[in-house]
């Protein structure tokens, strides 16, 4: 269960560190002490320090990626052991990071035209070998990082192969990076769940795009290739069938949603981020379909557009059904087949992009929005 | 620190797969709960905040939920990944070790 704390309920870090690097003075200085104070309670005394480091690793060029070992400990980033234009290793998970990390540069870059996490050909950072028996990867606001699996158990009770065995994985967390640096979606309830649904969508999309696969060859899974033969799964979550992806005695079901009528309300996990994005995952996968080709061209390109241009920190379900479908008639016209195939991917999820946005809601929107508008900062996309 | 039971909850993570374990002494070896004491006397753990997590969590790492029952009562604690100090990282790995050892009873 996450809980927050009075002070800094909301704003997640990432998005103080943008306030603090390109807001105006006063609002770099109220970003700074909420920083500081945060980096105080978490007894991060490094916190500021390593943000100041980090805030400048900007590469001028293009694609420029690094990939450290942790030596299964828990200090990041550890020691750098590939960098942009060297061979390959011999350790596999290296290698893996390195080559998933430049797919996902290439398809943001070569479809969208974007320069790299921030748009501005920020450094491709990834961590490998994360702690001993780290049965997750995650993104830390600033770098990707990659645990083992169940490397440490007998081999009969391993669940969990590494994380950086599935190209989709690498993919869904550097999109986490997009969407920090875009949308800035707060990762709780709806809005995290979006969140957790366009690093699904541009992680298959790297898959895709990896493979040359039209949308009606792709398998729409994420994660394949991640569970050990021990468990009855073909990877974590199934865009095109939301809750099939595992059935297993140790696991458990697949708890995800595929429609509205079904959406799970909990406050574990954040408020259900990884349980309802296959709500939005499914009405992206029926969007792709429906158009054929290449789903990273014009699905993808409504989606990316979207995160770019419209979402904001406090959007839910709706106003991306909405967003998507206006964007779509923005990039293809009204009426187009691009917008019909929008609207009955979304109506398949119980959602109808006429519905217009839904004032947010759950706990937590007021507390960001008034944050926001005391320095100033409030998200005045649409 | 003389445990009586730690409730570990590990919520969130790429999967969205929970885990939750009562660890009782009994159910545990010698040296494991020396090794937990340890943990926990080095941490000061009764005096550590509730709430040891960032403003918000990062995509994707684990959120856990740690209750340490004594004799005294119980102390919880709630920290992520990202955001538990350095010298709590050990203690997240033990009870790691030990809640997914579970899992195939």
């Amino acid at each position: 269960m996450h809980k927050h704390s009075p002070v800094n309920c909301i704003v997640p870090p990432y998005m103080l560190k943008n306030i603090a690097t390109s807001g105006t003075p006063v609002q770099k200085n109220v970003a700074m002490e909420t920083l500081k104070l945060s980096a105080q309670m978490r007894g991060q005394r490094q916190a500021l320090a390593d943000f100041s480091a980090a805030t400048f690793r900007v590469a001028a060029g293009g694609k420029d990626r690094v990939v450290y070992d942790a030596r299964n400990g828990s200090s990041l980033p550890g020691t750098v052991v590939r960098k942009e234009g060297d061979g390959p290793t011999a350790d596999v998970a290296v290698n893996e990071a390195y080559d998933g990390s430049g797919v996902t540069y290439d398809l943001f870059n070569n479809e969208y035209q974007r320069n790299s996490i921030d748009g501005n050909g920020m450094r491709l950072d990834s961590t490998v070998h994360y702690r001993r028996g780290y049965d997750n990867a995650f993104w830390d606001g600033e770098q990707m990082v990659y645990g083992d699996g169940d490397e440490d158990l007998p081999e009969d009770e391993r669940l969990f192969n590494r994380f950086t065995i599935a190209i989709d994985i690498i993919g869904h967390e550097l999109t986490h990076g997009v969407t920090q640096f875009e949308a800035k979606l707060q990762y709780f309830q709806q809005p995290g769940a979006l969140n957790e649904s366009m690093s699904d969508v541009f992680g298959s999309l790297v898959k895709q795009y990896q493979l040359q696969q039209l949308a009606s060859e792709a398998d729409w899974i994420i994660g394949g290739g991640l569970l050990t033969e021990n468990v009855n799964g073909v990877g974590i979550r199934s865009m095109k069938e939301p809750g099939t992806a595992y059935d297993d005695p140790v696991l458990g079901k697949d708890p995800q949603p595929g429609h509205m009528r079904d959406y799970v309300t909990t406050i574990s996990d954040n408020g259900g981020v990884h349980i309802n994005s296959g709500i939005p995952n499914r009405a992206f996968y029926i969007t792709a379909v429906e158009l054929g080709g290449f789903a990273w061209e014009r699905a993808g390109q409504i989606w990316y557009v979207t995160l770019k241009d419209k979402l904001t920190a406090t959007s839910r379900f709706q106003d991306c059904a909405s967003q998507t479908y206006q964007v779509a008639g923005q990039l293809f016209g009204a009426g187009s087949v691009e917008q019909q195939a929008v609207r009955k991917g979304w109506a398949e999820v119980g959602l109808n992009v006429d519905g217009g946005g839904t004032p947010p809601t759950e706990p937590g929107g007021g507390c960001l929005e008034a944050l926001l508008r005391m320095i100033g900062a409030a998200p005045a996309k649409r | 620190m003389d445990v009586e039971r730690i409730k570990f909850e590990r919520t969130g993570g790429f999967a969205g797969m929970t885990i939750a374990r009562d660890l009782k002494p009994d159910d545990l070896s010698e040296e494991q709960v020396h090794k937990l004491s340890e943990l926990l006397d080095d941490l000061e753990f009764e005096n550590l905040p509730e709430q040891m997590t960032g403003s918000e969590s990062m995509p994707d790492e684990f959120t856990y939920t740690i209750t340490v029952e004594t004799r005294r009562g119980e102390h919880t604690v709630v920290t992520g990944d990202a955001s538990a100090p350095e010298k709590m990282q050990e203690l997240l790995q033990f009870l790691n070790r030990l809640a997914r050892k579970k899992k195939n009873p």
